[in-house]
């Protein structure tokens, strides 16, 4: 059967635990859906279908699902990430502050050409928020990133953000095709056995 | 079983959307109608009359049948529960809307009960 999509994108969801990845999802008020029972088991990943300049993406997101800190995530979680969404909580200034640390982790860990982007989650209420946006707009400058803030009223600011970091990488992988380079992930020597990390700087 | 939902060769005549937030979960043509019962815990709240002692899942016996994950326009996969893993929607989570053998490697069943029709 002929393939029903252009490219397949691996993105990861990281950040401190506790800022409410999960949130990145439409909240309900109260109906009669019970989500306890899928949020007790958690999630694994989550497949996304997107249109970008004509092409069909499909996009398999990973999320650390907030029990992992960064000093445990290690090469095999970044391996074959193509995008990684850096979150973290307005209302909690460490997971801010942390985001520096997981940029660490990523330079250490990920593939050199990954794509990153910089996430503030508006989990809470406005009024509860400790993190100004205009740091969090500093921050991904510094890093040369972009930067979104969520809201929780509405998935409209997620998907803004998961196309942006898919229109990126659709544009690197056409910038490094158009000057005859290998993609930054090599899916095939990547799953090999014991493969190392290297930082090839 | 709805007449309208199914083409002569057993496929979607409908896209496959999220009951509760209207999400696309599969395009229309993309899936299969498979008969098999599986055992799907409930997404519904308890009602307080709900004897607590039952466990809370619903035999489902009419899916839709997909044989490649990246067949799905938009769904999330939970954490193994034992050798499964349960279909949701991947904007409001709700579910489980299907399900998933980790012994079947190439079939995802999405409840037709758990779901509605475009």
């Amino acid at each position: 059967m002929a393939k029903s999509y252009d490219h397949l994108f691996k993105l990861l969801l990281i950040g401190d635990s506790g800022v409410g990845k999960t949130c990145l999802i439409v909240r309900f008020s109260e109906d009669s859906f019970n989500n306890t029972y899928i949020s007790t088991i958690g999630i694994d990943f989550k497949i996304r279908t997107t249109e970008i300049q004509g092409k069909k993406i499909k996009l398999q997101v990973w999320d650390t699902a907030g029990q992992e800190r960064f000093k445990t995530i290690t090469t095999a979680y970044y391996r074959g990430a193509m995008g990684i969404i850096l979150v973290y909580d307005i209302t909690d200034e460490r997971s801010f502050e942390n985001i520096q640390n997981w940029m660490k982790s990523i330079k250490e860990n990920a593939a050199p050409g990954v794509e990153r982007m910089l996430l503030g989650n508006k989990c809470d209420i406005e009024s509860r928020r400790k993190v100004p946006k205009e740091r969090g707009e500093k921050l991904a400058k510094d890093h040369g990133i972009r930067f979104f803030e969520t809201s929780a009223k509405s998935s409209q600011n997620v998907d803004e953000a998961f196309n942006a970091l898919a229109t990126d990488i659709l544009m690197q992988m056409s910038r490094r095709a158009a000057h005859g380079l290998k993609d930054p992930v090599d899916l095939k020597s990547s799953s090999k056995k014991g493969s190392n990390k290297c930082s090839v700087i | 079983m709805d007449e309208t939902l199914v083409a002569a060769d057993g496929k979607n005549l409908r896209a496959v959307l999220c009951q509760r937030c209207g999400c696309r979960v599969l395009s229309a043509g993309t899936a299969t109608l498979a008969t098999r019962e599986l055992l799907l815990p409930s997404m519904k709240k308890k009602s307080s009359l709900a004897d607590e002692s039952n466990p809370d899942c619903e035999l489902l016996a009419e899916h839709w049948l997909v044989h490649d994950m990246f067949t799905f326009e938009n769904v999330g996969f939970t954490k193994d529960v034992g050798n499964v893993k349960f279909l949701v929607c991947a904007d409001c989570e709700v579910g489980p809307i299907g399900w998933h053998s980790l012994e079947e490697k190439s079939n995802f069943y999405v409840a037709l009960q758990r779901v509605r029709h475009e």
